[in-house]
């Protein structure tokens, strides 16, 4: 318990540390302290938000566009930011779904049911005053389940050989993709290409040079950041591009007045944000769509337990208060695991490893030990980060509710731009801009035939650990293949991964999973 | 598309799948495989390319016997100036500067839409690029040519 409170007091001490910068010539040329981590936390909630509730842009997207402006700045404060960017993005997508039906992304899609009903009855405030502390209620919750599974989990992780290692990946990668929409067999279609594209560039044991057909620019490999842009930046606006005219939304048109809940709102929806955030704690950790999952599931059971379930689609504050918790402390749980066993849950952790690798940081178990200031500055970030979306976003909604208004022609030229200068800036290398613009086209080809992006860019990411770990478990048990079922620990994961699996396909319960995913869709 | 394919997203999806992995076990064809216990460099390539090739051979088999969507219209128009907007970026980023680049990509990528209107997206290309050309080099502190090559001395 002490150790809890040291390591969230480090934490809290990294993010209020004060860093002296000295002021230009023109100002005075005077040194002055600057709380440098706190104002990453604020630009990044801030930036965040702003993306994120501009149209045609989703959570992923948003993360992997501002990716580059975080690579310039100390690693400390660039994962703060990233960290910000990414609550700031969920945030920005509730703020879409209340007031123009059309969610973020996947987690806010539930919030659409009732959040626009309210929208449409005048109480666009209230609900987007219950999400943002619904969210706040959770996030706290949700800091502290990291804080106190994050040291066993650590040791945990460190017990295990690289046979146990490989088969909790591919658990995980099993878990992502059965808790994900869509076909299960083209999702892992999509995760083995991915793992392919990550093998391209040198090998790591003994430098020959794998599928880069003497490209200079390939010999390192694809770079992460090229590809995460290619296929969910630039495939996004050409998909978009598609749908052309539909992209203008239809906004509510009452004006916004009174922000704040009523009496009445609060008793309704605090039961509910707290059902909320224990469901989506629990879903959070578990690897794969874990907040969306989290945010149907809050949905469903708050619709259940309602004396009155009629009400919910017609802008019941508890269909808000609820899924928005839930995708809120599942979003933050989701950290758990790629702090502490290093393996990203879904796609925007999978762009955290990005982010992390690039500055020279192997996310994993002895992260956390070897840079407790990273880990518990990150974690102490998100609760701060919280504080100031709840304080710096209510206000500012006024200003949110005009930005839904620019129209997609000029929204996607700018994207264009934005990621072409970002992409060249991480290396200063034009090909990767190319290669970024080819990925592109690949997506909107994999969107078009209904595969998803993101398990590639699981598959991406962990390409190369699993291929390291494949490779020592069978050098130590000199090529014996039987070592994933005969160490214990490694049994039970790769049997709780089959598992798992032959559920899915299973037609009695596939049925129930897709029902999950269509209550939205009604 | 012949009459025994009931799915025919699925089926090119699977195909287009196989043909990748044939291709990715041809790229690294030259590469050492197993050498004794330890995997060389090309084993584990070709063991998840093989992979791959099993997973699409499957995703075109249900392709074929389950009733699935039918293929969705390419369109040429967004892809086409999205994709020479880029181009033009990487090729003239180095000679011609963010600047001169980063508004003519700008406007090239407008041509993909036919709502665009002229007048406005130059304002915004403008403003975009000014804001850009802050931003990058003097704020992130990353360094890039922002005027045409010939014109710096």
């Amino acid at each position: 318990m002490l150790e809890l409170f040291q390591n969230l007091g480090l934490g809290f001490h990294v993010v209020f540390q004060f860093v002296n910068v000295s002021l230009p010539a023109w100002l005075g040329g005077f040194s002055i302290p600057v709380p440098m981590n706190i104002i990453f936390c604020l630009i990044g909630a801030l930036v965040g938000t702003l993306v994120g509730v501009l149209p045609g842009i989703g959570t992923v997207a948003t993360v992997a566009m501002l990716l580059p402006i975080t690579f310039g700045l100390p690693p400390v404060g660039a994962l703060i930011m990233l960290a910000g960017i990414y609550y700031g993005a969920q945030y920005g997508g509730s703020t879409t779904s209340i007031l123009v039906n059309i969610p973020g992304e996947a987690t806010s899609v539930v919030t659409t049911l009732d959040g626009f009903q309210m929208a449409k009855q005048g109480r666009a405030g209230p609900a987007l005053a219950i999400a943002a502390i619904g969210s706040f209620i959770a996030g706290c919750a949700a800091t502290v389940l990291i804080a106190i599974l994050g040291a066993p989990l650590t040791k945990l992780a460190l017990a295990f050989g690289p046979a146990e290692y490989f088969s909790l990946m591919i658990l995980g990668l099993i878990f992502a993709v059965v808790l994900a929409k869509g076909s299960v067999l083209k999702a892992i279609a999509m995760i083995a290409l991915g793992i392919l594209l990550s093998m391209v560039g040198s090998d790591i044991e003994t430098g020959a040079s794998r599928m880069s057909f003497n490209v200079p620019e390939l010999a390192d490999g694809l770079g992460f950041a090229t590809v995460a842009m290619g296929v969910f930046g630039f495939a996004e606006i050409i998909r978009n591009l598609d749908v052309g005219a539909g992209m203008d939304r239809n906004l509510v048109q009452q004006k916004i007045t009174g922000l704040m809940p009523t009496r009445k709102d609060m008793i309704e929806s605090l039961p509910a944000i707290g059902r909320g955030t224990v469901l989506g704690s629990i879903l959070g950790i578990l690897p794969g769509g874990g907040a969306v999952i989290a945010s149907f599931a809050a949905y469903t059971f708050e619709k259940k337990i309602a004396k009155d379930p009629s009400r919910f689609g017609r802008g019941a504050i508890a269909g808000v208060a609820a899924p928005e918790s839930a995708n809120n402390a599942a979003a933050q749980t989701s950290f758990i695991p790629l702090l502490t066993l290093g393996i990203p849950p879904n796609a925007v952790m999978a762009l955290m490893v990005g982010a992390m690798t690039i500055h020279g940081i192997v996310p994993g178990p002895q992260v956390m030990q070897k840079q407790p200031d990273l880990v518990w500055g990150m974690i102490a970030s998100m609760w701060i980060g919280n504080l100031m979306l709840i304080i710096i976003n209510l206000p500012m909604v006024g200003i949110w509710v005009r930005l839904l208004r620019v129209p997609y022609r000029l929204m996607f030229p700018s994207i264009v731009v934005f990621c072409a200068i970002g992409i060249y800036s991480i290396n200063n290398a034009p090909v990767d801009v190319i290669l970024a613009g080819i990925f592109g086209l690949v997506g909107y080809w994999l969107i078009k035939h209904d595969f998803e992006p993101a398990p590639l860019l699981l598959g991406m990411v962990l390409g190369p650990l699993m291929e390291e770990n494949l490779r020592r478990a069978l050098l130590i048990s000199r090529g014996d293949w039987s070592v994933f079922i005969t160490r214990p620990l490694s049994a039970v994961l790769i049997a709780a991964a089959t598992a798992l699996l032959v559920l899915a396909v299973l037609p009695t319960l596939r049925k129930k999973r897709d029902e999950v995913f269509v209550e939205s869709e009604g | 598309m012949p009459s025994w394919v009931k799915g025919p997203q699925d089926f090119i999806g699977g195909l287009v799948l196989m043909a990748l992995a044939v291709f990715a076990l041809w790229a690294c064809g030259d590469l050492q495989g197993m050498r004794g216990f330890s995997f060389g460099p090309g084993t584990a390539p070709r063991m998840f390319a093989a992979l791959l090739m099993g997973l699409g051979a499957a995703v075109a088999l249900v392709g074929v016997v389950q009733e699935g969507a039918a293929l969705q219209g390419l369109s040429w128009r967004g892809p086409v100036f999205v994709m020479a907007a880029i181009l033009f970026f990487a090729f003239a980023i180095r000679p011609l500067g963010l600047i001169v680049s980063g508004l003519a990509s700008f406007l090239i990528s407008a041509l993909g839409s036919h709502e665009t209107r002229w007048l406005e997206a130059i304002v915004v290309g403008i403003c975009l690029t000014i804001g850009c050309a802050f931003l990058f080099p003097y704020i992130l502190g990353l360094p890039m040519p922002l005027l045409p090559h010939f014109l710096v001395p």
